[in-house]
């Protein structure tokens, strides 16, 4: 069970099942807790063998055990995201901790991938249970309707859920050539039916330099 | 109650005639009324021994003495302050955390190895505390300093609790500590889960704990 203590702590209570957290995440527990390490990525040969590819090596350790254990990051935000059957597409860095029944896997973003600055693959947690994301300050959450598409900056994106469909929209003039640019030269548009999550700060990104 | 936290990063004292404040050199923000900041060249209390005491243990950050009548503000570098209040126990803590604290309160100097000797030792190493620590005893607030919040996680017979040394910012009333190595083969071969070592902190009283992994 995942809760909130204050914005900055998760605190999940567990009673024999297990967690996913990042690894060296954890910062206290009371009880009896193991760690072991874990790979993420997918399980098995393929999800190895993905992993070596795609670069999205998120070192992620299994917690079992019985109490309550503690986690933070840096003193990041955390977001709590409830999923019933849908994916979430979540970059590596920003996945803080899921419920072990979650699947994660590794997909293929292409150039919005790149232009956000990690990589041209992310991070999908699939299933029924509760995941954790950081953000550099509090998320806020947009929703995005068919009669609504979303068009948000790739630095300041963490996370997406639903049935969204992403285009990479680019508003290079020839302004932006001159060194005239509005630094707002890449986004990424949403398309669909879902949620993104949004944070109140931008990554370095190739985008944001334009 | 000396401290009133303003918000997260920044606490107000009131300074009365007659009594006497601690403050890391520097950390005054603002002041309102009559009030003398004097650096304290012995960094703290006691006398000519507890200075050296306090200068051979590395323990000796830069204080200050304020008096006279008014309030203060406090912060530094950013930091996330909390205020506890101390009811006749001893709080352990790094003295670079120490904001403020009353100068009611007796300070002093324990060195690691007095607790569980060699291990003593290893812990402060590890944990960043080096071979000395700072302790406070006595009535009254401190304000410590941390990244990130923190929150307090209770301590008792029953139930102890293990916390990151990285994130340990503080512990006050009847504690044990000791350094829990959950070292296995996969962290020899680099597949640790990257919680080898663990502060284990049993007996009755509070622990400290930030939301972060970072120093100061």
């Amino acid at each position: 069970m995942f809760r909130l203590q204050g914005s900055k702590v998760l605190a999940v209570d567990m009673t024999g099942d297990a967690v996913k957290a990042k690894n060296g995440s954890m910062v206290a527990y009371d009880g009896q807790m193991a760690f072991k390490k874990l790979s993420g990525g997918g399980e098995g040969l393929r999800g190895m063998v993905t992993r070596r590819l795609t670069g999205e090596q998120m070192t992620v350790m299994e917690v079992r055990g019985h109490g309550t254990c503690w986690f933070a990051d840096r003193a990041s935000e955390i977001n709590l995201v409830g999923l019933q059957g849908d994916k979430l597409y979540v970059e590596s860095s920003n996945l803080l901790a899921t419920d072990a029944g979650l699947r994660t896997g590794t997909t293929f973003t292409g150039l919005r991938g790149a232009s956000q600055g990690n990589g041209l693959f992310t991070t999908t947690v699939e299933g029924h249970g509760q995941a954790a994301i950081v953000s550099d300050g509090p998320a806020v959450v947009l929703r995005v309707s068919p009669q609504y598409p979303l068009i948000v900056d790739p630095g300041a994106y963490i996370a997406h859920q639903g049935n969204v469909r992403q285009s990479f929209q680019s508003g290079v003039t020839f302004r932006t050539f001159f060194g005239e640019g509005g630094g707002e030269a890449f986004q990424i548009r949403f398309e669909g039916d879902g949620l993104v999550y949004v944070q109140p700060s931008e990554r370095n990104t190739i985008a944001g330099d334009l | 109650m000396t401290f009133r936290e303003i918000n997260s990063k920044m606490v107000e004292a009131t300074v009365l005639p007659g009594q006497r404040l601690f403050s890391q050199r520097g950390a005054m923000l603002a002041y309102k009324g009559d009030v003398s900041f004097t650096p304290n060249l012995q960094g703290g209390q006691g006398g000519l021994m507890s200075m050296l005491g306090r200068r051979v243990a590395g323990e000796a950050t830069p204080l200050m003495t304020v008096e006279g009548s008014g309030t203060v503000f406090f912060g530094h570098g950013g930091h996330h302050v909390h205020v506890i209040n101390l009811t006749g126990d001893t709080l352990y803590v790094e003295a670079d955390r120490l904001l403020a604290f009353d100068g009611t309160l007796r300070q002093g100097t324990m060195f690691m190895g007095s607790q569980g000797g060699v291990m003593g030792l290893v812990r402060g190493q590890v944990t960043g505390q080096g071979l000395f620590t700072t302790t406070l005893q006595g009535q009254g607030s401190v304000a410590v300093m941390a990244h990130g919040g923190v929150f307090e996680i209770p301590i008792t017979p029953q139930r102890p609790v293990h916390v990151d040394p990285q994130a340990y910012v503080a512990h006050h009333g009847d504690v044990r500590n000791k350094l829990s190595t959950a070292l296995g083969w996969r962290d020899m071969v680099g597949r640790g889960s990257g919680e080898a070592f663990q502060l284990e902190l049993s007996g009755s009283g509070t622990v400290y704990v930030q939301a972060s992994e970072e120093k100061l």
